[in-house]
């Protein structure tokens, strides 16, 4: 028999019994899932490499939101719209070249889903090129990353679903050179909005990834924003670099959102300065007085793609061409795109995209670290640690390496990729 | 998958039977003097629901999910183990976000703690401090398992009743359906044709959608079944509404001109006389059909909505209120004339998309203690002082808040607790039934 006190505690707190029911059911991270390491941490928390301890043991990659904290307790404040966001969505979809979600565990303050691992991303294909190899990404493989970027994408467009953070660092391969689109964490479903998109965010996509109707402020927008990034993806798997690569211009204390005439500037060098002719809405650009005000461009994409081995045909421009359109209505869909000639000309595309590359062509595996923050996740098994790291200064190395690909700056200590101050800027807002 | 209602996790795991909606009230039947209650509990729930979301300016459609992710939290818990109330705040916590439309946690809790501390429903447990809101958040996003996209009848509604109802809708409620409509392939029906109602009708059919959340009818049907009842039951109101009133449609046709709803399109909501400009019921009916739909479905979902506004009838918020209620039964419901609708006449336009075919049913009540008769002096009942409640003629919120407690007690008992911390007790339930029944 249970005391008086615990029955005024139940008719104070009825939910007792219930959260008691459900904690003692609930399936533990720990229970189902051997962590390896860490991979990344992002804005909404951090990314670990787990072992399944069931089937197989196959790899998964757990993202873990940050807890909210006060002080130093952790405690429930509400669960951020970007989870819910990526949740909500997840749960709905299912496709070949998007990130499968295999299930989402809720415990001790913390929400972790778990996804199908992905060895690589593009940041790292893009990296490896560049720093290792020093040689361009071949056509073939440019070609089939492409192309299933684009078949992803198509799915989520026709789901309804803008991604608005497509960027190299949120396109992942998978170790049989599968593309999977991830981080579903800005993602907005656009069938009947109760509120207009720009309303809930006001900051979408990534700085150099953002689509010049966003950077001139436009109240409506669509998935053409996404096919804009894809024109930036595909330019930076060419050459390496991003194309466009302005400095953001911050938010005020107010938080109103700046004129990114930076950005502006870094596109109109190589596309031109738009005009009314080409971009009928223009001119009813809450920016377009400021766009003014700016010198003026001719394009240069044509040279730009001819000197870029991967997109030196006349239809490697004319694809590139399309996605750049200024007026968004002109910009090809994804569907369009999938169609464009380029994808019939040799080589074509394969479902593979590394399809008949050398072994050292492959960019290499995630590093895998130890968490810096060993309180947010319980550690891993020393076995297993020790398999992936062997010294110190080894891990030191990794976690550095990890923080420069994935553009992190992990703790503000770690350069960018570019250099100069620039980091991989985030398109969120806190 | 926004557009395919097959693929999603709304019809592929929340589409459930009849008989699993039976079984998840097994205990709360154990613990309930009466099972009517649990009926009228649901259309209890769904109107604080209804009450809560509007104190924060959720539209329809956000307090539509929150009552779905209600009924869903439902079907694996307990009334007696749990508190809806706390539930319910999370339920619009949660729809909010899921809908794209957060509001801030320290507001739900502030409007949460003020309807259900007001003296018609009597409940002072609500806990002040957000974080138990959030911590409730977090358990009913783990029992939704996640799934937090739902459709809903209503965009069926204006995709059948076409550009006419769409437009007109579409300006008035400034974003109620959402902007710049980007409506997919259609998931049902052959696409073909549009069914042309006026303004009122379409409003009534929304009205009537807006009703059956009061049921479980969104657990059991897809919400395009829902919606073409809905129209349906439209269709055969309005027609012999019609009928007798001014006879035949035909002879109205001019009138309809000038009441055209574009007129004054926000003034009332009242149906004009002749809402089906140009379709004789006949037409309506046949159209449906036409739809491939299983029409006998239709009629026996328009059957349970009918049943749903049987029950409702005898509940009422507000004691001083019963004009609308009384003359609104079942057995008149295809021939009432004069009670139908009287939804909201004033106020934003937004808020119209909110109303019901009762318009009482939502108002809020001032009065006190309940005027129904029943022994009901309250919380200083204690079980076994009190075999059952006295059921009262007319359900109200603060008999249906002494039920739940009363569920809850019994339930404790059950489980061996001492009641009230104060008066260890024997309590036995079968032996109060027999008692009871003897
Ligand atoms: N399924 C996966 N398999 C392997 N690695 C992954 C996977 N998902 C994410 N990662 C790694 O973790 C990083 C961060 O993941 P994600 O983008 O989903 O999180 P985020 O917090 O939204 O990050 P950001 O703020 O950088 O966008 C990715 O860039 C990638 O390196
Ligand atoms: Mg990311």
């Amino acid at each position: 028999m249970l005391s008086a006190e615990s029955s005024n505690m139940f008719m104070q707190d009825p939910m007792r019994f219930y959260r008691a029911k459900r904690d003692s059911a609930r399936r533990r991270v720990g229970d189902k899932y051997t962590i390896l390491g860490f991979i990344s941490s992002g804005t909404y928390g951090r990314v670990y490499q787990a072992r399944s301890k069931e089937e197989d043991g196959q790899i998964h990659a757990i993202k873990k939101f940050k807890p909210d904290k006060e002080g130093d307790v952790v405690t429930y404040t509400g669960i951020s719209q970007s989870a819910i966001r990526e949740i909500a969505l997840n749960r709905e979809i299912s496709h070949e070249n998007v990130v499968a979600l295999k299930e989402v565990l809720l415990e001790d303050k913390s929400i972790y889903m778990v996804f199908e691992y992905a060895e690589h991303d593009f940041l790292q294909v893009i990296h490896h090129h560049s720093q290792t190899l020093r040689s361009n990404i071949s056509t073939s493989v440019l070609k089939s990353l492409t192309y299933q970027l684009l078949n992803g994408l198509l799915y989520l467009h026709n789901a309804h679903i803008i991604h608005r953070d497509l960027k190299p660092a949120n396109i992942l391969i998978t170790h049989q050179g599968v593309v999977k689109i991830g981080d579903l964490g800005l993602a907005r479903l656009t069938q009947e909005p109760l509120q207009p998109l720009f309303a809930g965010d006001k900051v979408v996509v990534t700085i150099w990834y953002r689509a010049p109707e966003l950077l001139l402020g436009a109240k409506h927008y669509n998935k053409a924003v996404d096919i804009w990034a894809v024109g930036c993806v595909v330019a930076e798997l060419a050459s390496l670099r991003p194309i466009f690569k302005g400095e953001e211009a911050k938010l005020d204390s107010k938080k109103n959102v700046p004129f990114q005439k930076d950005q502006l500037l870094k596109i109109f060098e190589v596309l031109g300065t738009p005009n009314e002719h080409d971009w009928e809405g223009l001119k009813n650009m809450p920016e377009y007085q400021n766009m003014k005000r700016m010198d003026t461009y001719n394009t240069q994409l044509h040279k730009w793609c001819m000197s870029r081995q991967s997109l030196a045909t006349a239809q490697g421009f004319d694809f590139l061409n399309q996605l750049f359109k200024y007026d968004p209505d002109q910009r090809l869909s994804a569907k369009e795109a999938l169609q464009h000639q380029w994808f019939q000309e040799t080589p074509k595309p394969t479902a593979n995209a590394f399809h008949g590359l050398p072994q050292h062509q492959i960019p290499p595996n995630r590093r895998i670290t130890q968490d810096d923050a060993p309180s947010m996740m319980p550690l891993p098994a020393v076995a297993a640690t020790s398999q992936l790291q062997t010294t110190a200064a080894s891990q030191l190395q990794a976690a550095q390496a990890q923080a420069q690909l994935s553009g992190k700056g992990s703790a503000g200590s770690f350069g960018s990729v570019g250099g100069a101050g620039h980091t991989r800027k985030k398109a969120r807002l806190g | 998958m926004a557009t395919d209602f097959w693929a999603s996790s709304h019809y592929k795991r929340w589409n459930i039977d009849r008989a699993t909606v039976k079984l998840a009230r097994s205990q709360d039947l154990q613990y309930v003097d009466d099972p009517e209650y649990l009926d009228f509990l649901s259309i209890f729930f769904a109107n604080l629901i209804g009450k809560l979301g509007k104190k924060l300016g959720l539209r329809q459609r956000v307090i539509a999910t929150a009552i779905v992710f209600f009924r869903r939290f439902y079907v694996k818990n307990s009334y007696c183990e749990t508190d809806p109330f706390v539930v319910i705040a999370a339920c619009c916590y949660v729809a909010a976000k899921a809908e794209e439309s957060p509001i801030h946690i320290k507001n739900v809790v502030t409007e949460a703690r003020l309807i259900f501390s007001s003296e018609e429903i009597g409940v002072k447990t609500f806990p002040s401090d957000n974080h138990k809101l959030a911590e409730m958040e977090f358990y009913l996003v783990a029992d939704l398992d996640c799934d937090l996209v739902v459709f809903h009848p209503y965009r069926t509604l204006m995709s059948l009743c076409g550009k006419e109802g769409q437009i007109t809708i579409r300006e008035a409620e400034a974003g109620e359906m959402g902007t710049g409509i980007d409506d997919g392939p259609r998931y049902w029906g052959t696409g073909e044709g549009k069914l042309e109602l006026q303004e009122g009708a379409v409003q009534l059919a929304w009205f009537i959608i807006n009703d059956t959340y009061r049921s479980d009818l969104c657990l059991l049907y897809p919400p395009h079944l829902i919606a073409i009842a809905a129209l349906y039951l439209t269709v055969v109101l309005h027609a012999t509404t019609h009928n007798q009133l001014h006879g035949p449609p035909s002879s109205q046709g001019s009138q309809s001109q000038t009441h055209s709803s574009k007129i004054a399109p926000r003034r009332s909501s009242r149906p004009t006389n002749s809402s089906l400009k140009r379709h004789t019921q006949q037409d309506i009916v046949t159209f449906l059909a036409g739809l491939n739909v299983n029409m006998s479905l239709i009629a026996t979902i328009a059957q349970e909505i009918i049943s749903m506004y049987t029950l409702w009838e005898r509940y009422k918020e507000d004691p001083s209120d019963t004009s609308a209620r009384n003359t609104f039964s079942a057995s008149q419901f295809p021939s009432t004339s004069n009670t139908l609708p009287s939804a909201p006449v004033s106020g934003r336009a937004g808020m119209m998309r909110s109303g019901s075919v009762f318009s009482g049913g939502t108002a809020t009540s001032s009065a006190g203690t309940p005027s129904t008769g029943e022994d009901l002096s309250g919380s200083q009942h204690r079980l076994g002082q009190l075999p059952q409640l006295v059921k009262p003629a007319v359900m109200t919120p603060l008999f249906l808040t002494q039920v739940l407690l009363r569920m809850r007690e019994a339930k404790m008992v059950d489980m061996g607790m001492v009641v009230g911390g104060m008066r260890p007790m024997a309590y036995d339930k079968r032996l109060e039934r027999a008692q009871a029944a003897g």
